[in-house]
């Protein structure tokens, strides 16, 4: 008896709160981020706590594989409503018209601002002057010294190398081929890392991605060419991704290598020894700063339930308050009105930070990644003496012409 | 009265037919389809996509690294073959011969076969890394070899360091399949060849190897299938790299879909996989109709 009146005073109950408490519309997201310190973590909760009208349902896809189940759910017909695209695939994705449309919800909206981001992040996003992408964070690439090594071979670790000359006399004094210590290392794997890993170099000597038949880009390429030769960096650099190049300077293989602030967490954690960041060297003669531009955008697919409601998470994510949170794993913010205050890694981040200036978005460009395999192609040919550096970007200029003259960069 | 049993039959046959035409026939007749047409990102989600008649495949047969790959891959999936049939015939004679333990060592050879092809592929190449990587090690520690092999960042050793990775892999599968051919012979066959004076090589010739030859033809031509859908452990050792120096058709055909969305000429070289697989399979069912119950 007691029961039953209890289930009835719940159900009248339920029966008023009905209509308040309507159920909250799901917001499927794909993301690929696995640190629980990612932002993405405490802004999901955040955004569910703050409102009742929609919950996020959030899905961990690999990096690597977010492309191919992108392409699958798209072909499916069944997509997810907010996915985190790394950014210079963007624009393949959105010329084909398979993301939505956010120009006149970033119009409305009082927290996105397009004037207050970065110009490389933001352009990611762009495609024939609509805007199909938000920057959800922005990385660069920056030089990474063992400075308990420097100290052992008499150089001064307060003096990182600032030119090209530094950087290769520095290597060339780091190397220690009887303990298995490289030099300088560095990513030249056939795929998308390792274009991102030369563009800095291409750029510094003055060279340019519809140029590369000119000499500027084959100093860059015999740079890295003649360090592989010489045995200043290993031969496996061209089968080496960016966190196994991170690898060989955490167990003390390579004396500097490049690396971007994603590793910082796994660096603090796992390497045991005084590790310092140093902006990247530049050309003496040219004088350019140059980096290459990495971060994931928020995407919108085309036929989401729900693209409202997603628009409203971007809006939640790109508060300055929550990108402050993304350095806690080295993720920089893709706006220019955000300053981290008393950061982790205060050098990292100073030094990321004015990188972050220089830093050079690929493409955007719809076959960006067809761009993207020619020159890895002939990276490849390059450091393993198939073809002399000048040769081999030659073709991958015939192989990048056609692209370029059917839409520009 | 043969109504009935007839119906039942159809509804039996039916089954089979409609299983394979959904989840084997559609997906081929899909590849074939996508392989004339001009497949994109924009229009993937439709059918009717512009036609392009064979510039696909001309594109596939006028690209470089397809010519390179196609290569690749028959050596890859000729030495796996000859290796792990090899291997395999060698193991598995060893372990049945009588001695403590036997049957225990050769179930725990099998643990291999049992790993994920991606962690068998990173454990690989953690094995060849040029510096810290446990085979140069051994082989200089041996002063087998001087300077350091560069295992996967050579473009002329790449496939070989790939191949013996699949070997190792793949080759317990063969051990055991063979390893079970054998118990199916009769001991009587041996005991009366000793009797009339055969040695051990006599015995293996004469009679192990003919009552095992369609049980051989068989895994070669399951090893085959097998390798020629080799992926994962290449994608995790050397990711076809080198310059492709490493790289097999499914993987190639994978990148030019997945990575470069160009889903047309990876569906037109999704075709050459396939016909090659369909005639080892073709073959594979010819000698499992002529296996004849040993000797």
């Amino acid at each position: 008896m007691l029961k039953r009146s209890r289930i009835l005073v719940v159900a009248a109950l339920c029966a008023l709160a009905g209509p308040v408490l309507a159920q909250p519309k799901t917001i499927s997201l794909w993301h690929p981020f696995t640190l629980e310190t990612d932002m993405i973590y405490g802004g999901i909760k955040a955004f569910n706590e703050s409102q009742s009208e929609y919950r996020i349902d959030p899905r961990i896809v690999p990096g690597p594989q977010m492309d191919s189940e992108l392409i699958k759910a798209i072909a499916s017909g069944s997509v997810p409503d907010l996915v985190t695209l790394d950014n210079p695939v963007v624009a393949s994705f959105s010329a084909q018209g398979t993301l939505t449309d956010l120009t006149d919800r970033i119009s409305k909206s009082t927290t996105i601002k397009p004037d207050v981001y970065f110009k490389g992040p933001w352009a990611s996003g762009l495609w024939k002057q609509r805007i199909f992408a938000v920057p959800r964070d922005a990385n660069t690439l920056a030089l990474c010294y063992n400075a308990d090594m420097f100290k052992a071979k008499g150089l001064d670790p307060d003096k990182p190398p600032k030119t090209w000359t530094e950087l290769l006399d520095a290597a060339k004094a780091l190397k220690d081929p009887a303990k298995n210590v490289y030099g300088f290392g560095f990513s030249a794997v056939q795929a998308e890392e390792g274009v991102f890993q030369f563009l800095p170099f291409l750029h510094q000597a003055g060279g340019a991605i519809d140029k590369l038949d000119a000499p500027e880009a084959t100093e860059a390429l015999t740079f890295w060419a003649d360090m592989v030769k010489d045995g200043i960096a290993s031969r496996d650099v061209i089968n080496q991704r960016q966190y196994e190049v991170t690898n060989t300077f955490m167990a003390g293989n390579a004396a500097m290598v490049m690396c971007g602030p994603w590793e910082l967490p796994r660096l603090q954690k796992e390497a045991k020894f005084e590790w310092r960041l140093a902006l990247l060297p530049v050309k003496a003669g040219k004088d350019i700063a140059a980096s290459s531009l990495g971060g994931y955008d928020w995407v919108v697919p085309k036929g989401a339930k729900n693209a409202d409601g997603a628009f409203r998470f971007i809006e939640f994510m790109s508060d300055p308050k929550i990108l402050n949170e993304g350095w806690k794993t080295g993720r920089l913010a893709p706006r220019t009105d955000v300053t981290v205050t008393d950061p982790l890694w205060p050098q990292a981040y100073g030094i990321y930070r004015k990188q972050l200036e220089s830093a050079r978005a690929r493409g955007p460009h719809p076959q960006w990644p067809e761009i993207s395999r020619a020159i890895q192609i002939a990276m490849q040919e390059a450091i393993t003496g198939t073809k002399p550096a000048n040769t081999a970007l030659a073709d991958a200029a015939r192989k990048i012409k056609p692209i370029l003259a059917k839409t520009p960069l | 009265m043969p109504g009935s049993p007839s119906a039942l039959l159809y509804v039996f046959l039916a089954l089979p037919i409609l299983y394979l035409i959904g989840f084997v026939g559609f997906p081929i007749a899909y590849n074939l389809m996508m392989s004339v047409q001009e497949v994109n990102l924009g229009n993937i989600t439709e059918f009717i996509r512009p036609f392009v008649g064979l510039d696909n495949y001309r594109t596939v047969l006028a690209d470089e690294s397809f010519q390179k790959v196609l290569v690749n891959t028959l050596v890859f999936v000729g030495c796996n073959v000859v290796a792990q049939v090899g291997i395999g015939l060698a193991v598995a004679l060893f372990f049945a011969q009588d001695f403590p333990g036997a049957g225990f060592m050769r179930g725990l050879l099998l643990c291999s076969w049992m790993l994920p092809a991606l962690v068998v592929g990173a454990l690989w190449k953690w094995i060849f890394a040029t510096e810290y990587g446990v085979a140069n090690y051994v082989l200089q520690a041996l002063h087998l070899t001087g300077s350091p092999i560069h295992w996967l960042s050579d473009p002329s050793v790449a496939l070989t360091s790939v191949t013996l990775a699949n070997i190792w892999f793949g080759m317990p599968f063969s051990m055991i399949l063979i390893a079970a051919a054998l118990t199916a012979i009769p001991k009587e066959h041996y005991e009366a060849a000793s009797l009339d004076g055969a040695g051990s090589a006599a015995r293996f010739w004469y009679i192990t190897l003919p009552a095992l030859r369609p049980a051989l033809l068989a895994v070669a031509c399951l090893v085959t299938i097998y390798t020629m859908r080799a992926f994962d452990l290449i994608f995790a050792m050397t990711q076809g790299g080198p310059l492709d120096a490493s790289n097999v058709l499914p993987l190639l055909s994978y990148q030019f879909s997945f990575k470069q969305f160009d889903f047309g000429v990876g569906s037109a070289m999704g075709s050459f996989a396939f016909l090659i697989v369909f005639g080892v399979a073709l073959l594979y069912v010819r000698t499992l109709k002529h296996e004849e119950p040993a000797i």
